[in-house]
């Protein structure tokens, strides 16, 4: 890992050294190992603070649409934040010719709770070794196999890679296992109607409603959110169980087909509230119906931009 | 079930053409039904769906122009798409699909659109009342609760 953070640093310093961008969006280390925060470089000599670990959490893409489309920007992207970027270009959230894409094939993000629960938050060592994770808590050294630790939409990712990076930094990873995401939603489906409608009520109904998921992703970028609208109020402003299931409905529906399954929303959740498994079904079904994937390219408008007359019909009668 | 179950018909302006089934759409649909008019099937958003289901609704219709006859050209299509894959999200959920129903409707069909809601309301009256998905608190609607 230490090898991959120099060339990254490198790549930053060219690029600001030749004036190719305005700011670069990556990593910066902060006190605790645990949470490298997101960090915007101008000058050479930020880079000091520099870091990429698989503890950083963020998707970089998140603040993409925060710039306006003529500045030039660089950004660390490793495979899903790549296709959230492709997405958002496809919205026309900013034009491909002003980024610069610094591309880094992806092992997982490692999930801060699953450590959290291990050892405690009292870490003052973070270390990478291929396939080995080396902690050091209060004075003791552990040792975890990398899977054990991985987020959960990490361990089902399908594509690590960058698929259109300006420069890749480090070997490509092989593809993940398509079924992994298949399996976990066809196992849902197979459930009956009152056990699914339990599971959908006891995740939904956790939640505070303080959008940390909606500030989390990359592609809920809306100035004025649905349920932030007071005429007409679309939704029960509080946490009462109509609101909370309305606003996971509606967030997962709006992100069909523009979800990258990155997995920020449930990192940035403090309720641990599982929600990939909504989206990771609406994205299931873009691609059997429509044989679409979010951010592979950045041509193709998301099926519910466009139309069809072909389409399957159900609903007609 | 007892009391008849309660629908909301979205339909579209445009898609009844004739004279006297958009008299009585207008004037004399059952008092357990709630017309919505809207001016094209592809202004229905899925929060206005989820509205009416969360405001009381038992099943909801939408009914809109054949898919050549759109009005405004494609509404109808991007309509379909959306409204199809919201209803098997809820359906995901635990929600019954079967509560959703879109509808084409064409210049021919005279006397159509009683027909479709008389066999909804059947198809709804077998389902019962909904369990899954929880109401908001009732809210005045015209003076009186929806």
């Amino acid at each position: 890992m230490p090898e991959i953070k120099e060339k990254i640093t490198t790549e930053i310093k060219r690029l600001l050294d030749e004036g190719l961008v305005d700011v670069v969006i990556g990593f910066k280390k902060e006190e605790s190992p645990l949470r490298p925060q997101p960090a915007f470089f101008r000058k050479v000599d930020d880079l000091a603070d520099l870091e990429y670990n698989g503890l950083c959490q963020n998707n970089l893409a998140n603040y993409l649409t925060r710039y306006p489309p003529e500045t030039r920007i660089g950004i660390v992207v490793r495979g899903c934040e790549n296709r959230s970027v492709n997405a958002l270009i496809v919205e026309h959230q900013h034009p491909r010719e002003n980024l610069f894409l610094i591309g880094v094939p992806c092992q997982g993000i490692i999930d801060i709770k699953k450590i959290i629960a291990e050892v405690g938050e009292e870490i003052s060592e973070f270390n990478e070794d291929g396939d080995e994770v080396i902690l050091v808590a209060q004075g003791k050294t552990h040792t975890f196999k990398r899977h054990e630790l991985l987020h959960d939409s990490c361990l089902r990712c399908v594509h690590p890679n960058p698929v259109s990076a300006d420069v890749v930094i480090g070997e490509p990873l092989p593809e993940g296992d398509p079924e992994a995401i298949r399996e976990t939603v066809e196992g849902f489906e197979a459930l009956s109607k009152e056990e699914r409608y339990a599971w959908f009520k006891e995740e939904s109904e956790r939640c505070i409603r303080c959008y940390a998921c909606r500030e989390a992703c990359p592609m809920c970028y809306c100035t004025e959110c649905f349920v932030d609208n007071a005429t007409p109020r679309w939704t029960e402003s509080d946490i009462s169980p109509a609101g909370t299931q309305a606003w996971h409905l509606i967030r997962a529906f709006h992100q069909t087909g523009r979800c990258t399954s990155c997995g920020a929303c449930e990192r940035a959740c403090p309720m641990d509230i599982k929600m990939t498994y909504l989206t990771d079904k609406l994205n299931k079904d873009m691609y059997d119906n429509f044989e679409f994937v979010a951010g592979m390219e950045c041509e193709t408008q998301p099926p519910f931009a466009s139309f069809n007359l072909d389409d399957k019909k159900r609903f007609v009668v | 079930m007892e009391a008849k179950p309660k629908i909301v018909l979205f339909q579209c302006q445009w898609c009844l053409y004739s004279e006297p089934d958009q008299q009585w759409v207008e004037n004399d649909l059952p008092k357990s039904m709630h017309l919505v008019k809207v001016p094209c099937t592809g202004r229905i958003n899925t929060l206005h769906v989820l509205n009416a289901i969360q405001g009381g609704a038992d099943g909801v219709m939408i009914s809109g122009c054949l898919p050549e006859k759109c009005h405004f050209k494609e509404g109808n299509l991007s309509a379909m798409r959306q409204q199809d894959e919201f209803a098997n999200l809820l359906d995901y959920v635990g929600y019954e699909k079967e509560r959703i129903r879109f509808v084409w409707l064409d210049l021919q069909d005279l006397g159509r659109i009683q027909k479709e809601l008389t066999a909804f309301e059947a198809a709804i009256a077998e389902l019962g009342p909904t369990q899954n998905l929880a109401t908001r608190t009732p809210q005045a609607i015209r003076g009186e609760h929806a």
